[in-house]
């Protein structure tokens, strides 16, 4: 009977939500036509100018690059709730990968050693979050806030230790952009593809550092893993009926962890991405990660726990970032302190929009195995 | 049975997120446990952070490179020694009470307190001034963890109000000449409370009219407070005598009165006293008034609370207004106390007020230690910075900050811990805590699958 109403409730709600999920892809799509249509009567318009600048490939790029660190969380983000523990401390594994990526290949001098090292400190991080959320039945959004702010003091706290302030040093080698990359045949192809200018604001899907290529590929992976793989379906059965998963002879605390230290996994690429990109860790007040972790929150929950999905919305958020600079340069001017909270604000304006996403049934409970009692 | 009550009161009746249901589940479950075992999880978390905290600085004085080893242990040198640390923080905090010569465990009985020590020392007055913007923001966020709210905002709400009454306090300035000046302090301060209850009050209704979940948009709205508080400051008030970015100074009588400490001192006493009356009436404000008891029953059972009759989105609303108000409080007695002009950025009390509301179990007698000791902390961490032998860095404190918060957040631990220990006393404790399963099933928490 508590199944009948749950699941009524669950349908009202999810019908809610598509409505405001198109509401928000619609009133996108239907900006982007209206500037185009505007721009082009108008080109010396504000609008003019915003169209002009949105057909060159330069904000598109900027768009993909800085999506990369949210997408992966995300993606790791979802992997997590799915099974049932909420990890709100994406922010935190993202921090100590952007630090652990460039403190190792700065030490090392690999960039491949950076990677996987930062990865690994992200893992182990998430492991902490586990083993409190999962074995000592921790509050989870308190724990997750813990993660955020020891990794918030931890990074700033070794980067003094090691470089004397809260900012690294400058990596001297860097990604080198896949059409940069010299590897035969792809290269070349890319250089041509990214040069061609029929192609419009499209170049920029050829002018990317690997780690874009690499976000394109988790995203597809997650989408694999959790909707056509066995473990895919545990993890949502863990997170939805996780009696059910254990009646059916799987561990679910088994289950929980790999799912976590998955989603530790994916925000390590992200944090390394992310400081790869710059070349340096800067950890000063928020340090350079600076809310990434809890946009990426947004990201899943607007894309409905789907990894593409989730992609597409860190594309929403990202772009409004992205054309801030080309703007400046422009000359439009509204002050860059205002106009860099505008994807905060994009953040709370679709949550309330969208309001609650029905999250997995057993999400943020703690879930006992019948042998301990 | 349980998600009965939740899904026949349709959507505006439940009160919030499912994320927030669940989240007040837990929140509940700390709640719980008596005043006295949370004091008991609190101290043993404090304990932990610190031994842990200590292998930490042992590690990091392993990878650091210094001129000499500050200590051996285990044949190995290390660049920082953690009791030396330790006790920079906190006794260079109280202004270093005890004589370096009072050595009871070696045999040598000199004075236990340095000579000429008062408690009116510089050090404790900077101690004491922390203490008391994070008293408020403690405040702040406990009020709103007590109705079941996750306000992470406090600091953002800070940043606002302290903003928002240093501006008007500017614009009055010429209004309130001579000794009327004196009135500009409590307008500020009713100014702060205000806008900084506005600012609450947005993720309170966005929680309580949209569903957005509070713990996200509060955050946004940090991010959002930061950036304009920049900009306002940068491009529209900005001190035009000064290279910093600044707001102009407020005159000279615009203070809380300083009795005492030295002049050259931020701390008063009387701010002090002002925060611990605030502190005394939001007690009674949840004791003893019925909207109080409105606010904690929503924190504890949104949905009875809701059958009972209580109006939950007004509740919710209610409660981030206050919890926002004594944030912008916060920051108005921030910017009075230390500079007498608003200089962004403000410093993390708000995040420092999440760590002191979780450590007090949201009590809002219990803030007050809880207070103290972040303040300690702080002005420990200026103590470590000043003292040429301790070179560590003074990030240290936000990895114990964090690391109190995880601890303070598992009281499972603890508890198993202590069932090693007392076999009677796990006997009751698992009693009090079936009780506390069955009520929170009852409660019509979604999800009921950790129950038997």
């Amino acid at each position: 009977m508590s199944e009948a109403t749950a699941d009524a409730g669950s349908g009202e709600s999810t019908l809610g939500n598509t409505d405001g999920r198109l509401l928000i892809a619609g009133g996108v799509v239907g900006a982007f036509a209206l500037l185009f249509v505007v721009g082009t009567l108008f080109p010396d318009s504000t609008v003019g100018t915003l169209s002009y600048l949105l057909l060159q490939p330069g904000p598109w790029s900027s768009m993909l690059t800085l999506a990369v660190p949210i997408t992966l969380a995300a993606v790791g983000g979802i992997f997590a709730e799915k099974s049932g523990v909420i990890n709100i401390g994406l922010e935190g594994l993202l921090i100590i990968s952007a630090f652990t990526a460039i403190f190792a290949a700065d030490t090392t001098g690999s960039l491949w050693v950076g990677f996987g090292a930062a990865i690994l400190a992200s893992v182990l991080l998430a492991l902490v979050f586990a083993v409190v959320c999962i074995e000592f039945r921790a509050d989870q959004i308190i724990a997750g806030l813990a993660i955020w702010l020891i990794a918030l003091g931890f990074a700033p706290f070794a980067a003094r230790i090691v470089y004397g302030s809260p900012n690294t040093v400058s990596l001297t080698n860097s990604v080198p952009a896949v059409r940069h990359a010299g590897i035969p045949v792809v290269s070349p192809v890319f250089q041509t593809l990214s040069t061609t200018n029929a192609l419009g604001p499209a170049q920029a899907l050829f002018r990317a550092s690997p780690s874009v290529y690499l976000m394109f590929g988790v995203v597809a992976l997650g989408w694999y893993l959790l909707n056509r793989t066995n473990f895919g379906m545990w993890v949502r059965a863990s997170g939805e009926n996780p009696k059910a998963l254990d009646t059916s002879g799987v561990n679910v605390h088994r289950v929980r962890y790999a799912a976590v230290l998955l989603s530790g996994v994916f925000a390590g690429m992200g944090g390394a991405a992310l400081s790869y990109n710059i070349g340096q860790f800067t950890g000063s007040g928020q340090t350079m990660v600076n809310g990434k972790g809890f946009i990426a929150i947004v990201a899943y929950l607007f894309g409905n726990y789907n990894p593409v999905g989730a992609m597409l919305s860190t594309f929403l958020f990202t772009l409004l970032e992205a054309i801030q600079n080309p703007l400046q340069t422009a000359g439009i001017g509204v002050p860059s302190d205002l106009i860099g909270t505008l994807p905060y604000i994009g953040v709370i304006v679709v949550l309330a929009l969208v309001g609650r996403t029905r999250i997995p049934e057993a999400a943020g409970d703690h879930y006992e195995t019948g042998e301990d009692r | 049975m349980s998600s009965e009550a939740g899904s026949d009161g349709s959507k505006p009746d439940r009160s919030g997120t499912e994320w927030g249901d669940r989240a007040r589940a837990g929140l509940a479950r700390l709640v719980e446990a008596s005043a006295f075992e949370r004091a008991l999880i609190s101290l043993a978390a404090l304990v932990l952070s610190i031994a842990i905290g200590a292998l930490v600085i042992l590690a990091a004085g392993r990878t650091a490179t210094c001129e000499t080893a500050a200590t051996t242990y285990f044949g190995y040198g290390f660049c920082y020694d953690p009791f030396r640390v330790y006790d920079r923080l906190f006794l260079g905090a109280l202004g270093n009470p005890i004589n370096p010569l009072f050595d009871p465990l070696h045999g040598n009985f000199a004075a236990p307190f340095t000579e000429g020590w008062t408690p009116f020392n510089d050090r404790l007055a900077y101690t004491l001034t922390e203490t008391t913007v994070l008293v408020l923001t403690g405040l702040s966020v406990a009020v709103a963890f007590k109705a079941g709210i996750f306000n992470i905002g406090t600091q953002g709400q800070m940043v606002i109000g302290g903003l928002a009454s240093t501006l008007v306090m500017l614009a009055l300035v010429p209004v309130f000449t001579g000794l009327a000046t004196v009135a500009l302090l409590p307008i500020g301060i009713v100014v702060g409370a205000v806008f900084g209850g506005l600012y609450g009050a947005i993720p309170g209704a966005l929680k309580a009219y949209a569903d957005a979940n509070e713990v996200i948009t509060t955050i946004m709205l940090n991010f959002v407070a930061s950036s304009v508080a920049l900009y306002l400051v940068r491009e529209q008030f900005k001190d035009p005598d000064s290279f910093s970015t600044k707001t102009n100074d407020l005159p000279a009588g615009v203070e809380f009165p300083q009795l005492l400490y030295a002049q050259n001192t931020a701390f008063s006493v009387v701010a002090l006293l002002f925060v611990l009356a605030l502190v005394a009436a939001t007690y009674y404000l949840l004791r003893h008034t019925s909207f109080g008891y409105d606010l904690r029953t929503s924190g504890l059972q949104a949905a009875a609370a809701e059958y009972g009759g209580v109006n939950s989105a007004r509740t919710i609303v209610a409660s981030m207004t206050i919890s926002g108000a004594l944030a912008g409080i916060g920051g108005t007695v921030y910017v009075l106390m230390y500079y007498g002009y608003f200089q962004p950025p403000v410093p993390s009390y708000g995040f420092d007020g999440i760590t002191v509301a979780i450590l007090a179990g949201n009590n809002p007698v219990g803030v007050v230690p809880a207070a103290f000791l972040f303040g300690v902390l702080k002005s420990g961490a200026i103590s470590i910075q000043t003292d040429p032998n301790v070179t560590i860095p003074i990030q240290l404190v936000g990895v114990l900050r964090g690391l109190i918060i995880l601890f303070v957040a598992m009281p499972e631990f603890f508890r198993l811990v202590g069932k090693r220990f007392t076999d009677a006393g796990r006997r009751s404790r698992e009693g009090g805590s079936r009780v506390a399963d069955a009520v929170r099933s009852d409660g019509g928490v979604a999800g009921g699958e950790t129950d038997e």
